[in-house]
C-alpha cells in the first residue's frame, strides 16, 4: 500500500495558481457541505459561519482561545511532519499524544516536592522519552522487517488508547474520583499562563518555538536534508550513500518524542490531569494540517489556526445558538477528506483517460 | 458458561466479518479503506430508521446495504478521481459521517446521542430445531441472523470470485498493477470504486447488524471502532478470505470473553488491545520469516 498510501506526502511546492486552487479547496468544499446542511435544517449559513467567525477571531479573547485550541494541532502536525519528509507514513502520532499526557500527568502528581520550572522540565521530558521510545519500534519493524509503518502505527495508536484507558480507570485513578480521571498534577507542575488572566500558556510558546525549530531543520541541518531526500527519492538517496535504516529510525524516535511532548504539554496546560478522551483525535487533525501545509512551517501554522478556530468557536455557538456543535465535526472532516486533492488536475486527467 | 461466551462470540463476530470481507476486497482492489467505520456507522442509522418506517427487516437491510455502498462511492471517487490520500480521506470521512448523524439525532430527534425509534422490527433469529439442544454447536449455529449466515456464506464465495473468476482476477490486476491493467483494456479506476462500493455495502450491513440485530436502538458511538478491530481482521488473514474469517472469529471472541469478564477482575481495556497485539505479532513473524528466506536465497 505504501505508493498508493504516500501519495502527496512528499510533494514539491508549486507555486502557481493550480497550488492555491489546490490549498483553498478543501475549505471551500467544506463551507459549500456545511452551508447545504445548514440550510437544508432551516438555517441561514452566511448567519451561522459570520457567528464563528466571530467566535474565532472577533476580539483578543476569542483569539487567544483559538491559539490554546490551535496549540496542540500545531504540536501534532510538527510531529507528523518530521516523518512525512522522509517519506515515512507514520500516522502514530496520536497514540504517542495519549501517551506523553499520561507520562507528564503520573510525574504531575507524583514529584509533588520537585520545585516549579524543574518539575515542568521533567514533565515535558517524561513525555517526550515515552514517545520516542513508542515509536521506534514501528522503525524498527520498519527498517529491518519491511513492516508496513502505516500498520503497524495504526495498530499502536489502539494499543496506546487501550493502555491509557486502562491505566486511567486502575492504577492511576483518582481515589474518589467519579469520572475517569488521574490525580491533579501540583499547581507548580502547570504550564504557566504568558499573559493572565488569558487562557493562552507557555505551550503555545514551545510549540512556536518547535516549529521555527522544525523550519531550521528542514532546511539547514543534515538530518533534515537527508529526510527530504528520502522521501524524494529513496532509491537515489540509498545510491549516494544515506543509510536508510538509521534514518528511519532517527526521523520516527524525533516524530514520537515531539507527539509525546505534545501529550504532556496538553495534559500540563490544559486540562491538568489525563482524563478520558484525552485527544478527541489531536493526532489525526495534526497530520491533515501537516499534508495540507505540505509539511511547510507557515501552512502548518495557518492550518493549525484554522482548526484551532473551528474548535473554539463550535463550543461557544452551541452556547449561545440551536446549532449542534456537530457542525464542526463535519467541517473539520470533510476538510480532512479533501487534505490533499488535486481539482486542478481534473480536467487534464480526464482528457488523458 | 461456555455455551454463554460461544454464543455472545458469535453474533459479535457477524459485523466484523462482513466488514473484514469487503475491507478486504477493496485492499485486493488498491484502496486501504480507512472509512468503513463511517458506513458502517451509516447503515446503522439508516437500518434502525427505516424498519421503523417500513416495518420490514428486509427494506432496512437493502436500505443499509445501499446507503453504505452509497457513502463508498463518496469517498472512492475522492481517492480515485480527485486523488485525496486514503489514510487521511478515510479517517476524515469518520469525522465528518459521525457529525453529520450526531446533527440529524440533535436538530430533529432532539437526542443527544442515543435514539429508540417505535415499531423497529428486529432481525429475525433462525432457531435451528434439533441443533439448538446439541452443545457447544448449538450455541454457534442456531438462533442467529440472518445476516450471521449471510456472512459466513460470504467467506467461500469471496475466495471463489477472487481466484477463479475474471471478475476476481480483473479486480486483483487493478489493485496490483495498474498501469498493466489499463494496457489490458481494463479500467482500474472504475475497477476500484466498485470494490469500494461493495465494501460500504457490506459495512452499511455490518452497521444494520449492529442496530437492528442486537439492540435495536441506535447510538453515535454504536460501531465503537469496530471497522478498524475488522481492519485488523484482513491484515491478519493477509488478504485471504479463510484466514481473514478465521481472524475476525478470533477477535470476535475476544470481545465475548472480555464482556464476559467484565466485572470480574480482568480489564476490559486490555482484552481490547490484543486485536492490535495480534495484528503486529504476525506482521512481525511474517517479516522475520522473509528475511530468513532472502538471507537463505543470498539475496
Amino acid at each position: 500500500m505504501s505508493a498508493a498510501a504516500t501519495a502527496g506526502v512528499v510533494r514539491s511546492p508549486r507555486r502557481d495558481w493550480t497550488a492555491l486552487v489546490d490549498a483553498l479547496a478543501p475549505f471551500a468544499v467544506a463551507l459549500i457541505v456545511g452551508a447545504i446542511l445548514l440550510a437544508a435544517t432551516g438555517r441561514n449559513p452566511f448567519d451561522v459561519y459570520g457567528l464563528m467567525a466571530r467566535e474565532g477571531f472577533g476580539g483578543a479573547g476569542r483569539l487567544e482561545a483559538t491559539l490554546t485550541a490551535a496549540t496542540p494541532i500545531l504540536f501534532t502536525a510538527i510531529a507528523t511532519a518530521v516523518s512525512f519528509r522522509a517519506g515515512i507514513f507514520n500516522v502514530g502520532v496520536e497514540g504517542v499524544f495519549y501517551l506523553g499526557g499520561m507520562a507528564g500527568a503520573v510525574v504531575g502528581f507524583t514529584l509533588t516536592s520537585f520545585p516549579s520550572p524543574l518539575l515542568i522540565v521533567v514533565e515535558l521530558a517524561a513525555g517526550a522519552l515515552i514517545g520516542g521510545l513508542w515509536l521506534a519500534a514501528p522503525a524498527l519493524l520498519r527498517a529491518r522487517l519491511q513492516v508496513d509503518e502505516v500498520v503497524s502505527t495504526l495498530m499502536l495508536n489502539f494499543i496506546a488508547a487501550n493502555l491509557t484507558l486502562y491505566l486511567v480507570n486502575g492504577p492511576f485513578l483518582a481515589p474518589g474520583s467519579a469520572n475517569s480521571a488521574t490525580p491533579m498534577i501540583v499547581e507548580a507542575g502547570w504550564l504557566p499562563r504568558i499573559a493572565p488572566p488569558s487562557t493562552l500558556t507557555l505551550g503555545f510558546v514551545i510549540a512556536l518555538i518547535l516549529l521555527a525549530l522544525y523550519a531550521l531543520w528542514d532546511r539547514l541541518t543534515p538530518l533534515g536534508f537527508e529526510a527530504r531526500l528520502n522521501g524524494l527519492n529513496p532509491r537515489f538517496s540509498r545510491a549516494i550513500g544515506i543509510d536508510a535504516p538509521r534514518l528511519i529510525l532517527k526521523v520516527m524516535i524525533l516524530s514520537g518524542a515531539i507527539g509525546g511532548l505534545a501529550g504532556s504539554a496538553h495534559a500540563l496546560g490544559v486540562t491538568h490531569r489525563f482524563v478520558v478522551g484525552f485527544s478527541p483525535g489531536y493526532g489525526w487533525t495534526g497530520l491533515a494540517v501537516a499534508l495540507m501545509g505540505r509539511n511547510s512551517a507557515v501552512g502548518m501554522l495557518i492550518g493549525a489556526i484554522v482548526f484551532g478556530a473551528l474548535d473554539s468557536a463550535g463550543t461557544t455557538v452551541q452556547l449561545f445558538s440551536d446549532i449542534p456543535l456537530e457542525i464542526v465535526d463535519v467541517l473539520q472532516g470533510v476538510v480532512t477528506i479533501f487534505a490533499v486533492v488535486r481539482f486542478g488536475r481534473l480536467r487534464g486527467r480526464r482528457s488523458a483517460r | 458458561m461456555i455455551d454463554y461466551v460461544l454464543a455472545a462470540a458469535a453474533l459479535l463476530t457477524t459485523p466484523l466479518l462482513l466488514t473484514a470481507i469487503g475491507g478486504l476486497i477493496n485492499r485486493l482492489g488498491g484502496i486501504v479503506n480507512l472509512g468503513l467505520e463511517a458506513m458502517m456507522l451509516t447503515g446503522a442509522y439508516v437500518a434502525l430508521a427505516m424498519s421503523s418506517a417500513t416495518q420490514s427487516w428486509l427494506v432496512a437491510l437493502l436500505a443499509a446495504l445501499a446507503a453504505g455502498g452509497a457513502v463508498g462511492l463518496l469517498f472512492s471517487l475522492a481517492v480515485t478521481r480527485l486523488e485525496a490520500n486514503e489514510i487521511v480521506a478515510g479517517v476524515g470521512l469518520n469525522v465528518a459521517t459521525a457529525g453529520l448523524i450526531g446533527f440529524i439525532l440533535k436538530d430533529y430527534y432532539h437526542s443527544s446521542g442515543t435514539i429508540r425509534l417505535p415499531d423497529v422490527v428486529m432481525l429475525p433469529r433462525i432457531v435451528l430445531p434439533g441443533v439448538a439442544q446439541i452443545p457447544i454447536a448449538g450455541a454457534i449455529l442456531s438462533g442467529k441472523d440472518p445476516l450471521t449466515w449471510l456472512s459466513w456464506a460470504l467467506v467461500p464465495i469471496t475466495a471463489f470470485v477472487l481466484s477463479r473468476t475474471r471478475a476476481g482476477l480483473r479486480l486483483r490486476a487493478a489493485g496490483a498493477a495498474r498501469e498493466a491493467a489499463t494496457a489490458l483494456g481494463l479500467r482500474p479506476l472504475a475497477i476500484r470504486d466498485a470494490s469500494t462500493i461493495v465494501a460500504g455495502a457490506l459495512a452499511g450491513l455490518a452497521g444494520a447488524q449492529l442496530s437492528i440485530g442486537v439492540v435495536g436502538v441506535f447510538s453515535v458511538g454504536m460501531s465503537g471502532g469496530r471497522a478498524f478491530i475488522a481492519l485488523a481482521a484482513f491484515y491478519f488473514g493477509r488478504n485471504r478470505p479463510g484466514l481473514t474469517a478465521v481472524g475476525a472469529a478470533l477477535f470476535g471472541l475476544f470481545d465475548a470473553i472480555q464482556i464476559y469478564l467484565q466485572g470480574r477482575g480482568v480489564a476490559p481495556e486490555l482484552m481490547q488491545m490484543l486485536p492490535y497485539i495480534v495484528v503486529l505479532v504476525v506482521l512481525t513473524a511474517i517479516g522475520v520469516g522473509e528475511r530468513k528466506r532472502r538471507l537463505l536465497q543470498g539475496v
